[in-house]
């Protein structure tokens, strides 16, 4: 397991990187204001269907979270792209017996409320256009370990272009503040949320 | 409503600065195939959910489809960029009389079998996750008026990332048969099932 690299400097670098092509590439990046616990640290679960989903929840997280990011990554993304690590990015590879370590190390993260650990519950890249999200296992481990530390927060990420040359990216944000342990429950509570945001995003019509 | 003033030398020149902008803007432009039938000439049908559009279009009809390019405009968008005009846009004003010369100039243009007509069907900049595909009836009327052979061609085109930074696009075709066996509820039938089996595939598409 690769875990997070801890160094001011290129993390201030990759920082103001990432605020620029995020910028750069995209025409807007709208999100919803949602409170966040002081208190509590927060667990981000979204939609995989890019690279840029990581990077545009790293620039939500800093303008309206303002909490430390992680992010859990595929190890071979972060074996690829060895400067990831100092963004925040800690491995699990689903092969390996290492994998009950990164998941509670995801879990020891959410222990101090001034993180923030974003976890890609499909476990892979997806098309922008599923209907419904897979849901890997590891998750409920990581909410049991966690239990009553964190604030659980919904992201669901579309991007368009309309009438722009650069897409808009909007990310729906929803906190859920009582939610069940159970798989099935997170699904369910994600899928409702990932529906409402696409029903909102295919009522657009200029 | 706003004629076409396009000729060869211009639309010359400006293909490969199309290609330059789309490589430059997106990753690669994957489409499916599809049988065209030699001596008609095209009405192209496709979902609006970008500025991209027209572009994309002009890039099938020039690389793949082969026919030249013509695309019908909301006026408003013509009057701000008349350059457009030059490379084959020509106006269109839902909200004026002159909507039946334009549908009759596209008729016109079609009658040709060497030309392209690009038309979106819809109307209007939708989403690009929208499951229904709106049909304006002014396509039947369109097709209705066509002298000569036309060939209906739609595609359902979709934005993805996966692994890159850059967007890809996909087209995925649909052949809508030919003004001579139209039907216009036939079609909006047609579009629909197509449009909805294009996103389910989409979901399983290889990255």
């Amino acid at each position: 397991m690769i875990k997070p690299g801890k160094n001011f400097i290129i993390r201030q670098i990759l920082h103001s990187y990432v605020s620029w092509i995020v910028k750069h590439h995209f025409h807007d990046l709208k999100f919803d204001p949602v409170e966040i616990d002081p208190n509590k640290s927060v667990l981000l679960i979204a939609n995989h269907f890019s690279f840029w989903d990581s990077l545009i929840l790293f620039i939500v997280c800093r303008k309206l979270v303002k909490k430390s990011f992680y992010v859990m990554a595929r190890e071979d993304t972060t074996v690829k792209f060895q400067y990831v690590k100092y963004g925040g990015a800690f491995s699990i590879n689903k092969q390996s017996r290492d994998m009950l370590q990164s998941l509670d190390y995801a879990a020891e993260l959410l222990n101090d409320p001034q993180n923030l650990v974003l976890i890609f519950p499909q476990g892979k890249l997806y098309s922008n256009f599923v209907n419904t999200m897979q849901f890997e296992k590891g998750i409920t481990r990581i909410m049991e370990k966690a239990e009553g530390k964190f604030q659980l927060l919904f992201a669901a990420t579309f991007v368009q272009y309309l009438k722009h040359k650069r897409p808009t990216a909007t990310v729906y944000l929803k906190a859920e503040p009582s939610f069940g342990k159970s798989l099935e429950d997170l699904k369910n509570a994600y899928q409702m949320h990932y529906d409402n945001a696409k029903l909102q995003q295919t009522e657009i019509v200029i | 409503m706003i004629p076409q003033r396009s000729n060869r030398l211009i639309k010359k020149l400006f293909a490969p600065y199309l290609a330059y902008r789309l490589r430059k803007a997106f990753k690669v432009l994957k489409h499916d195939e599809i049988e065209v039938l030699p001596g008609h000439s095209i009405l192209l049908l496709c979902n609006h959910f970008s500025w991209w559009d027209g572009f994309f279009a002009g890039h099938l009809a020039h690389n793949y489809l082969k026919r030249d390019f013509f695309i019908m405009m909301q006026e408003d968008h013509l009057q701000k960029r008349m350059f457009f005009s030059r490379v084959g846009g020509f106006s269109i004003n839902q909200k004026s009389k002159e909507v039946v010369m334009s549908l009759q100039y596209a008729a016109h243009l079609l009658d040709n079998p060497n030309n392209l007509v690009t038309v979106f069907p819809q109307g209007a900049l939708e989403s690009n996750h929208i499951d229904e595909i709106n049909i304006e009836r002014g396509i039947d009327y369109i097709v209705k008026k066509i002298k000569g052979d036309c060939q209906i061609i739609y595609y359902s085109a979709f934005i993805e990332y996966f692994e890159s930074l850059k967007p890809s696009v996909y087209f995925r075709f649909l052949n809508c048969g030919t003004n001579r066996d139209f039907d216009f509820e036939r079609l909006k039938a047609m579009i629909n099932e197509h449009h909805k089996k294009a996103l389910k595939e989409q979901v399983n598409a290889e990255h």
